[in-house]
């Protein structure tokens, strides 16, 4: 599972709040503008264009993939509770993004 | 006999002895004047051409002087003298002055090959006179862009073979060019210093007329590709009184005239594309539409729909036709866009079979991909520029739209990992180094555009400073700076071990390649306020000419990788982040997977498709297309049939073959794609020859 994030991005900074995301066993990318690694990474999956709409995204497994925040908290969830990981999502909670920050 | 001469009183004259014991030597000057010898003339050329003082420019004269007095030479010709005066500022260690008194010109060999023999760099210049006289002034623009447009780092960095300038012959132009019809449609034909002025046009056929001028004033502005923007739309308030029979006719004259414009700029067939769409595209919905006149018509351009369906449509069948012989028409390219929209649009499917019985059968089609809320215009062999939040700006008063590349510069990948020696670090620190090579070379140029642009009207560039809108027609600040990769496949096989296609390793770290070079662009561009892109370079003779040097500096490095035909000499890198053109990859799969680079090479992408003699079924490539707009990340599309034409009996067969199978003869030609455009394969450089032998035909591979 691999969550690609960015440094500015309030989403991502709520899923990296809520969820001990190392401890479950979740690679994170961070897309902070000088990662090729990431990039690539990003690329090789073929979600270079979404990443430019929205931010974060989350890679399961089985390699689809998750784009809307609530449904990747779902996904983070039972993710921790399968790892015995304690966790809260943000869910309504979580803060709006501002325009243009929660994108690559 | 005295040969030429140059500048009025400069050193550039000839001097021819009539004993070689008398002195009295005769001076031709470009005047057409014969004047005494006068030493003084080497040092008024050394005063003013370089920095040195006088006491030295009188030192080097009349060492000069006594060199031709001494009797040993019996013709002493102007670039001689000029040479002469050159070796004495060597032998003083005065290089730079030696760099400034320099004398760009053409060996007399050259020139005879050159009026006798094919050039072929560009497979798109016909041979002829006028084409000799492009090929000439092309040289001596590119020596003089090498030693006074470009500094020694960068001039090296380019005649070495780590980065390629393109089209320096042509130094004192942008790269390409993208407009709006509405341009012409709103100011007429109204170009600075034109013998005569029109009006905005009244009838479709005048402008028509209008177009094709226009793109041939603009083509001896820009060094490469005019593209058109929207045509079909901007067309359609012309059309509402024509019949079905005049607007067939209206799309033969175009595409014919775009095709048969061999009378342009050294018989150069302009490099024209054409962009086409079903739908109005969303950012024209709401646009007042421009009819008769250059007046509004009173509707926007969403009631032109109808209108611009029964153009598009009738272009493609002309495309369909082909020629008089039945041959594919090599320009203008028709680029069409797929769009979330053309799905939604009426009669999309009837269009899209259309569209592709084109592709299968004559090739022409390109299609190009705008998801979600992407809109672009295409041109060139792949260049696309993506439209951005100024732009939709624009889009309401259309003739504001145009694009230009100022220049295109392209780094040799495969060299990069000859030097690293499976060092990952050295690669990517060698890979940065290159495009900061590159961004000093845009630097370069664009200073030297500058330059000619602020001559104004009155300068060379007075087309592109004109400002019939307010702004000049070349908005150097909105110009886009190409970055372009050669031989990405090559480079990961020589640093992982694999072709690209044969491991998800190679994929990889292809991958990681390309997003470095997207990430240094966008710092360069952050840096430097200049917008640097990546884009796929067609490199038609690049590809061939990075392979060439690097068997001659690199040979062990390079022989084991080097496509192609060695023995032949026909050498060539695969093109940018393509795929080996032969590897046996079926066409979805290098579809996908070569359109995983395409998002990070912004400025523009495509993935060929080699049918050779296969004649897909329309049906079967619309479902392909239609598999490749949802599912995959792939930018352009193009599928490329093969014919050979009898230059006998004039016929025109499917597939590349030796004799005519109507008459017999042998006396045919080859035509098939090159690199974005359909040509004549006799005029291909030898690594396009090496590439065409190994293509990988997609025989088979669609329902038939
Ligand atoms: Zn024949």
């Amino acid at each position: 599972m691999t969550l690609f994030t960015k440094n500015d991005c309030r989403l991502c900074d709520q899923l990296k709040k809520s969820f001990d995301l190392a401890a479950m066993g979740v690679a994170v990318e961070v897309l902070d503008g000088s990662n090729a690694a990431a990039l690539a990474h990003l690329a090789w999956h073929g979600l270079v264009e979404t990443a430019r709409k929205t931010l974060p995204l989350l890679v399961l497994d089985d390699s689809s993939t998750v784009a809307d925040f609530r449904h990747i908290e779902e996904h983070l969830l039972r993710r921790a509770a399968q790892y015995g990981v304690a966790a809260t999502a943000a869910g309504r909670g979580a803060e709006a993004c501002v325009s243009g920050s929660c994108a690559l | 006999m005295p040969l030429k001469a140059e500048g009025k009183g400069g050193l550039e004259s000839s001097v021819h002895r009539e004993d070689s014991t008398d002195i009295a030597l005769f001076v031709r000057t470009s005047q057409e004047d014969m004047l005494d010898w006068d030493r003084q003339r080497i040092v008024d050329a050394l005063l003013r051409e370089t920095l040195i003082d006088r006491d030295t420019a009188e030192r080097i004269s009349i060492e000069v002087e006594e060199i031709i007095q001494s009797g040993k030479v019996k013709t002493v010709t102007g670039p001689l003298i000029r040479e002469m005066v050159n070796a004495k500022l060597l032998e003083m260690g005065l290089e730079e002055a030696r760099r400034m008194h320099t004398r760009l010109g053409v060996p007399l060999y050259d020139v005879d090959q050159l009026l006798v023999q094919h050039n072929k760099e560009n497979a798109n210049v016909p041979h002829g006179p006028e084409a000799t006289n492009l090929t000439l002034a092309e040289g001596i623009k590119k020596e003089y862009a090498l030693l006074h447009v470009f500094s020694p780092d960068v001039a090296d960095g380019h005649l070495r073979g780590d980065i390629h300038m393109h089209d320096l012959g042509f130094i004192d132009r942008p790269y390409c060019s993208g407009q709006s019809l509405e341009y012409i449609k709103k100011f007429g034909l109204n170009l600075p210093h034109a013998l005569s002025k029109a009006k905005p046009a009244r009838h479709a056929d005048v402008l028509l007329a209008h177009m094709i001028k226009f793109a041939a004033a603009l083509q001896s502005h820009f060094a490469g590709a005019i593209g058109w923007d929207a045509v079909n739309l901007f067309y359609a308030p012309y059309l509402e009184e024509l019949s079905d029979r005049e607007v067939k006719q209206l799309a033969q004259m175009l595409i014919y005239e775009f095709s048969q414009q061999a009378v342009a700029r050294g018989g150069q067939a302009i490099f024209s594309d054409i962009n086409i769409y079903w739908e109005v595209p969303k950012h024209f919905e709401a646009v007042p539409a421009i009819g008769p006149g250059g007046e509004y018509t009173g509707k926007t351009y969403a009631e032109y729909e109808k209108q611009a369906q029964r153009f598009a449509w009738a272009l493609f069948e002309v495309y369909k036709e082909g020629d008089a012989t039945g041959k594919p028409f090599f320009f203008p390219k028709p680029l069409v866009h797929i769009t979330e929209k053309f799905f939604r649009t009426e009669g999309h499917l009837e269009f899209l079979h259309h569209i592709c019985d084109v592709a299968g059968d004559k090739g022409n089609t390109y299609f190009v991909f705008d998801r979600g809320e992407t809109a672009k215009i295409s041109e060139c062999c792949r260049l696309s520029f993506k439209l951005e939040a100024t732009d939709f700006e624009d889009a309401k008063e259309p003739w504001r739209m145009r694009y230009s590349a100022l220049q295109n510069i392209t780094v040799n990948l495969p060299r990069l990992a000859y030097l690293a020696k499976g060092d990952d670090t050295r690669l990517f620190t060698l890979l940065t180094e290159r495009i900061q090579l590159a961004v000093k070379g845009h630097e370069q140029k664009k200073k030297f555009i500058e330059r000619l642009m602020a001559l104004g009207e009155g300068g060379p560039l007075s087309l592109l400073a004109m400002k019939l809108d307010g702004q000049e027609y070349l908005r150097l600040h909105r110009c886009s700076y190409l970055i372009g990769m050669v031989g990405l496949n090559e480079m990961v096989k020589v640093h992982v071990g694999d072709e690209l296609h044969q491991s998800e390793a190679a994929m990889k770290f292809g991958l990681k390649v390309i997003a470095h070079m997207n990430i240094v662009c966008k710092k360069m561009a952050e840096s430097t306020g200049m917008k640097f892109v990546l884009e796929q370079t067609p490199a038609e003779s690049t590809a061939y000419r990075f392979a060439k040097l690097d068997m001659a500096h690199f040979r062990a490095d390079a022989e084991p990788v080097v496509q192609g035909n060695r023995d032949r000499g026909e050498v060539y890198y695969t093109n940018s982040t393509l795929f080996h053109v032969g590897a046996p990859v079926n066409p979805i799969a290098r579809v996908e997977r070569e359109g995983l680079f395409h998002p990070l090479i912004e400025a523009g992408s495509i993935t060929h498709l080699w049918l050779g003699e296969a004649h897909p079924d329309k049906k079967a490539l619309a479902d392909f297309v239609i598999n490749v707009f949802r599912h995959t990340q792939n930018d352009q599309l193009a599928f490329s049939p093969e014919f050979t034409a009898c230059l006998d009996c004039g016929r025109t067969t499917r597939g590349l073959h030796d004799t005519c199978s109507h008459c017999g003869s042998t006396h045919v030609d080859g035509i098939t794609r090159i690199t974005g455009y359909f040509t004549k394969v006799s005029s291909w450089n030898k690594g396009k020859l090496g590439e065409l032998a190994e293509r990988y035909r997609n025989q088979g591979q669609f329902a038939n």
